[in-house]
């Protein structure tokens, strides 16, 4: 458990393994405030201690000389599947997906391999938090907040419980996959029966919720021999509207389900995946429900898609004013995040709101921007020191501290290919 | 030209600059990616580069296109794609040389507009990597609108699919039953279906040449039947077609390289081979080329030792390499930043990048006479771009194609709303009209 | 005794009206549309055993003949289904095809797993998967096939069916829609082989796609004329030479006069087209969705089209709240004016039933593309003398001409006036009125 205390970790600071240090002569892109040239930056213990162009070193701390070097905030991967799943087409490896459609009491991050090779390589673009959310059936699962570093889950944890995974039922989903899919020679459902299918299912997760209610309600005033439910027992932050439902919703008609259901059910909820969303821009800002964004490596959804799509998405939330974070969704490219963000400020999103989608504007959404997503006095001291703008290839990712302990940038490929050079 | 599927039988819509008169771009930043950067004016001419220069004169009745201070950069060749065609795989055999990607040309697949609008001019479209000898390959370029024959790189030298691995093995059984195990189900049967190929390829070549002595000899010879199987092998044998093989393992891409070399013929290139970095010395020595994926990995057990520094190990060990998108399984809207990544993993120089995209694919393609760089002579495949190409902000706005005008942005952009129009008016008017109340008894 | 009761039988089942021993009948004072010439406003046919003995204004009547009035009525040469699978069986027109491998149970031990690996050896056009090219449709014809009956009653008195089933399906032939016996109502044969594309996929065998079935094709055809070479050099004198194999799959290729490959999309047309002449085969395509997009094209290769009457619509049960694409949406909208870009361009065209089930509905189809913009004349033409033409038929039917085949569709008002109603046909000069349908078990036809 970490104190949010700042004082009391100041003092305990001397007591920690980690060395207190500092980095001048640097730019510091804070985020959350104007960037500072030649500035210093203080660590003491897990936080940052100070920052600005003549802030004091104390005494006895490591300098690290950062001419000509950035640090900005460490990356948040929102929509992570990180240490839940190693090589995609081997069964074995994977822990994402649960059997049966209601598994609100099941966690993430207990499940989340530290050993896992992802981890390390996903580190080396500037990435130091990820979103660990579950899927299947309905109710996923508990999504969690990890450091990608530590040697257990325990010490990876940043918040253990900090969402709960939902996919309402679709008409596309009982068409197997996209509604128009043309199966090779498979007879169709028709449309009447999927529809059916779909109500059927719309009505079950209305049960479930109804259900939850009651034991919330039940539990309240506990009669002798009350016995502890342990899926409807997790349901009662999300009822409670202290924690909210993160919702995969990627087409309209999911999008106005995900969006009529947090009305009905009055629960807080974060939209994931949204792609259709142009007939929801102005409900979404004022309804302040915030978006993970589609993996932007995606392609268009449609044959008179634009060229641009789903890159375009982002900077249409922007200029409706909707909060939103970039997720990866997979095992293959969580490392790419920082290049989904450049492709997004290609296609129309500002820098600025592209770096916040990355750090702050990601912490807020999942209710840990008092820890995280920016460089601020009293926060996680998790940043990177870099050679350039991070979004861009050409820039060297040179150093990453989370905890403020210094990270290692190595991992297995750049083991491999230090180990075959020197073969060649 | 606007995304307009044609309409009429075979003429192309109307270009914005015809391929009649001369063209000249100006004021751009052009990076020619074999000959440095030349800041200044490229003049097309018959639908090949002219002139480069600092001071281009434009000749009489020439369209002038300002770049506004952009750059250009040669058309992108991808070395693997799946895309304009109408199938991608015959895998219902291990040996399906007999089958050809050409007969299936689909140029009306949208695939095709969205790679030549990211900056691919040039597409090796392959057969797919169900079985270890696939069918034959076709260069095409991407002339949206055209029709298949038309899209066809004429001149190209004939290409072969290859492939190892597990996707060949996996209709071979193991742990899913299908009501038949194909062979092979193991690598060590993948060398055999190679080797028994070939072995078959010779005997027929023999064969031939056995016939033509027998006639000569006044003998009462019927030619031997034509195989369409073997002959592709024959001209492999021959050296008249190139192998792209598919691949991952460095012992497999091992194999493959002795056994073509028992046969007396070359690999031109590896596809994908993710651990070709580890081989790189035996791949250089063999002369075969690497054709690679920027970063991708971790999907198959085989892609597990893959890393993004394989493009430069394998350019520093002397390997012809080239990055490819394997379309529609990564997209060819990313092959330029897949490039850029290779100054992050193996620190390459902006040229060293682009020409993983562009000239080395077109040498592994054997046209390398033709495309692959911003020359004098060669064909006028442009790219232009209103950022440097290896910026990931860049975003392409124009593409030519042998100095034809196939892709505008501004154009393409305009369009979207006058199709969506087009697309809500059609879909109003062929709405089936509603059903009439049911009378009772009606049938 | 018996004749009457053998007749009024027949006249039960409705199939055959016509007093006996009438091998001549009059039709006197209708409108005829020949087909071939201008429409004669009030004109007479004469028919004699069969076929059609004299037309025009002044036809002398024999005593002998049976005068039926045509006061008001429209005549028109019989309609012709040119790709038809009426009357023939639907076991052997459509389902599975012929050598696909039945799935089994899953091998548990290592001598049934022997039992079903596929080795380099299998497999391959060699074994002449999915061929059943020496099938001929007058072998499979069944005179009593309730869809003849519906055909019938649509006004149609020929077709030119086809077996469906495997790559090189087999041949077609031409036949009356009326007889006794099969081989009485064939009236050529055979007329094509026919190619298609079955959906086979993965573990179908050779071959799963379309890149295997042309290049399969593409085989045949060569050991076609390598088996010609070699029969001719072995029949000369066999010592010393090997034997040819003998190979029915390639017989059927050898004998069959043209071949039919499918072809709809624009991009689909022009690669059968030039496959086509790649094969040095005089070619007959079939489907014709976007001929509109594909007219100039088939004009320059002078290649037929058959034009599939079902026009494209939206699926069934799709989902109301898809898109569909805008090159879809065009393909519909303009898929009926193919036949009358067609026309323009100078390409043989002819309708054939394809995907509609009933064929009460074809003339509903052909007044469509008479409304994007056919004549009325041309379409006509498309359903009797062009499918004539197209297989070689055109000097015994297509059109009320003395000597041709006394194949007669007589209406009451307009053909392509949904309110006119059929009075009878005449088939080889006997008369039809039409029937009762029986309602068919399963749909006629699967394309």
């Amino acid at each position: 458990m970490r104190s949010p205390n700042f004082l009391v970790f100041m003092i305990l600071a001397a007591s920690l393994q980690a060395e207190n240090f500092a980095i001048r002569g640097v730019t510091i892109h804070p985020v959350s405030a104007p960037d500072v040239p030649n500035a210093v930056l203080v660590v003491t213990g897990d936080r940052i201690a100070d920052m600005g162009p003549k802030a004091a070193i104390p005494k006895g701390y490591k300098i690290i000389e950062g001419k000509g070097l950035h640090v900005y905030p460490g990356m948040i991967d929102s929509a992570s599947i990180l240490g839940l799943s190693e090589i995609g087409s081997v069964r074995e490896t994977q822990d994402i997906s649960e059997l049966g459609d209601f598994n609100p009491q099941l966690r993430t991050i207990i499940a989340i391999n530290p050993g896992s090779e992802h981890i390390a390589v996903t580190r080396a673009s500037g990435i130091t938090s990820s979103v660990v959310v579950p899927s299947g059936g309905f109710i996923g699962g508990q999504a969690s907040v990890v450091h990608l570093d530590g040697w257990t889950w325990e010490e990876m944890a940043v918040e253990k419980s900090v969402a709960m995974q939902m996919r309402l039922p679709s008409i596309e989903a009982g068409f197997g996959g996209r509604g128009g899919g043309r199966g090779f020679g498979a007879a169709r459902r028709p449309f009447a029966e999927v529809k059916r299918r779909y109500e059927e299912q719309m009505q079950q997760v209305r049960l479930f919720f109804e259900q939850a209610r009651a034991y919330q309600m039940r539990k309240a005033n506990p009669v002798l021999g009350f016995k502890p439910d342990l899926r409807l027992e997790a349901m009662i932050p999300v009822l409670e509207g202290k924690k909210p439902l993160m919702i995969v919703a990627e087409k309209e008609r999911a999008i106005r389900d995900a969006l009529a259901f947090a009305d009905r059910e009055k629960v807080k909820i974060v939209l994931a995946g949204a792609r259709e969303v142009d007939p929801f821009l102005e409900e979404l800002a004022k309804k302040n429900i915030p978006v993970v964004l589609p993996d932007l490596y995606q392609v268009p959804m449609e044959e008179d898609a634009s060229i641009d799509e789903p890159l375009d998405i982002p900077a249409k939330l922007a200029k409706a004013g909707v909060k939103f974070a970039f997720g990866s969704y997979n095992i293959e490219r969580p490392r790419n995040l920082p290049f989904q963000a450049a492709n997004a400020v290609a296609n129309g999103l500002s820098y600025d709101l592209a770096l916040k989608a990355l750090t702050l504007h990601a912490a807020e959404i999942w209710g840990i921007a008092d820890r995280l997503g920016s460089i601020e006095k009293g926060k996680f001291a998790d940043f990177i020191l870099t050679d350039g703008d991070p979004l861009e290839t050409k820039t060297q990712i040179k150093r990453m501290w989370i905890l403020g302990n210094p990270v290692s940038l190595e991992n297995r490929h750049t083991k491999l290919y230090e180990q075959y050079k020197k073969r060649l | 030209m606007n995304r307009r599927y044609f309409l009429s039988s075979l003429a192309a819509a109307p270009m914005l600059y015809s391929a009649g008169e001369p063209i000249l771009i100006r004021n751009a930043k052009i990076l020619t990616v074999t000959k440095g950067r030349v800041d200044g004016s490229l003049l097309i001419r018959d639908g090949k580069i002219a002139e480069i220069g600092a001071n281009v004169l434009a000749p009489a009745g020439a369209m002038i296109v300002d770049a506004g201070g952009g750059f250009l950069m040669p058309g992108i060749v991808d070395c693997h794609a799946h895309i304009g065609s109408d199938a991608t795989n015959e895998g219902s055999i291990s040996v399906s040389s007999m089958v050809k990607i050409e007969d299936v040309l689909a140029p009306d697949d949208i695939q095709i507009y969205r790679g030549l609008a990211a900056g691919v001019t040039t597409s090796n479209v392959l057969h797919g990597s169900a079985n270890t000898i696939g069918g034959q390959c076709t260069v095409v370029k991407m002339r949206w609108g055209k029709a298949a024959t038309q899209m066809i790189m004429a001149g190209a030298k004939p290409g072969i699919k290859f492939a190892l691995g597990e996707n060949v093995k996996r209709a071979g059984g193991g742990t899913n039953f299908s009501a038949t195990a194909r062979y092979p189900a193991t690598r060590m049967g993948v060398e055999d279906v190679v080797r028994e190929a070939f072995n078959d390829a010779r005997a027929y070549q023999r064969q031939r040449d056995e016939y033509q002595t027998r006639l000569a000899k006044g003998e009462r010879v019927l030619p031997p039947r034509r195989d369409l199987k073997l002959e592709p092998l024959v001209e492999v044998l021959e050296g008249k077609r190139l192998v792209h093989a598919h691949c991952y393992r460095s012992d497999e891409i091992l194999m493959l390289l002795r056994a073509a070399e028992e046969y007396g013929f070359k690999i031109r290139t590896l596809q994908h081979g993710l651990e070709a970095y580890k081989v790189a010395k035996e791949i250089a020595k063999h002369g075969a080329g690497v054709s690679t994926f920027a970063d991708s990995w971790s999907y198959k057990i085989e892609a597990y030792d893959a890393i993004p520094y394989n493009a430069a190990l394998c350019m520093k060990a002397g390997v012809l390499t080239s990055l490819n998108t394997d379309a529609p399984v990564t997209q060819q809207r990313h092959l330029l930043q897949d490039a850029a990544k290779t100054q992050r993993y193996g620190q390459l120089t902006d040229d060293e990048a682009l020409s993983l995209v562009t000239i080395n694919p077109a040498r592994q393609l054997m046209i390398e006479d033709r495309v692959g760089s911003l020359e004098v002579g060669k064909e006028a495949d442009i790219v232009f771009t209103d950022k440097h190409p290896l910026s990931m902000y860049a975003k392409v706005q124009k593409v030519f194609v042998d100095g034809e005008e196939y892709f505008d942005r501004e154009k393409d952009i305009r369009d979207r709303a006058e199709r969506e129009t087009r697309r809500k008016a059609l879909a109003e008017k062929l709405k089936p009209p509603p059903p009439p109340a049911q009378k009772k008894g009606a049938r | 005794m018996t004749r009457h009761l053998v007749l009024s039988a027949m006249l039960a089942s409705g199939v055959w009206a016509q007093p006996a021993g009438t091998a001549v009948i009059a039709i006197r004072d209708a409108r005829i549309h020949s087909a071939s010439g201008p429409v004669l406003a009030k004109g007479t046919i004469l028919v004699r055993n069969g076929l059609i003995e004299a037309v025009g204004e002044k036809v002398v009547i024999p005593p002998e003949a049976w005068v039926l009035d045509g006061t008001g009525l429209n005549v028109y040469p019989g309609l012709i289904d040119p790709l038809s699978t009426w009357g023939l069986p639907t076991a052997a027109v459509g389902g599975r095809p012929a050598q696909a491998p039945a799935p089994g149970p899953t091998p548990t031990t290592p001598a049934q797993l022997e039992q079903r690996i596929q080795t380099l050896d299998d497999g391959g056009p060699e074994e002449r998967p999915s061929n059943t090219s020496w099938v001929r449709a007058a072998d499979l014809l069944d005179p009593k096939s309730a869809a003849l009956v519906s055909a019938r009653n649509a006004g149609y008195t020929t077709a030119v069916g086809f077996p469906m089933t495997n790559v090189f399906a087999g041949q077609g032939s031409a036949y009356n829609l009326a007889g006794a016996r099969a081989g009485q109502m064939v009236v050529g044969d055979p007329v094509g082989q026919m190619v298609t594309l079955p959906a086979r996929g993965f573990g179908g065998g050779f071959p799963g796609s379309l890149m295997g079935i042309l290049s399969y094709v593409r085989q045949i055809y060569i050991d076609a004329d390598y088996y010609k070479a070699a029969q001719a050099q072995y029949a000369q004198n066999p010592v010393g030479l090997p034997r040819p194999a003998y190979d029915r799959a390639l017989d059927g290729v050898i004998a069959s006069p043209r071949l039919l490959l499918p072809a709809s999309r624009l991009a689909e047309i022009d690669r059968m087209l030039r496959f086509g002449k790649e094969m040095k085969q005089p070619l007959v395509l079939y489907g014709g969705t976007e001929a509109f997009r594909g007219a100039a094209l088939l004009a320059a290769a002078k290649v037929p089209m058959l034009v599939n009457l079902r026009w494209p619509e939206r699926e069934r049960d799709l989902d109301p709240f898809i898109k569909e694409p805008l090159r879809t949406l065009e393909t519909r909208d303009l898929a009926p004016s193919g036949p009358a870009e067609l026309v323009k361009a100078g390409v043989k065209f002819a309708f054939y039933s394809g995907g509609v089930e009933r064929p009460a509905d074809l003339r509903k189809a052909v007044k469509k593309a008479i409304d994007a913009g056919l004549s009325k004349e041309e379409a006509l033409k498309g359903l009797t003398l062009y499918p004539a033409q197209i297989f070689g038929l055109d000097n015994r039917l297509g059109s009320i001409e003395v000597g041709k085949i006394a194949n007669l569709t007589i209406m009451d008002g307009d053909l392509f006036d949904e309110k006119s109603k059929l009075k009878f046909t005449l088939i080889d000069g006997s008369k039809y009125e039409p029937a009762p349908e029986v309602a068919p078990a399963t749909p006629e036809s699967t394309r």
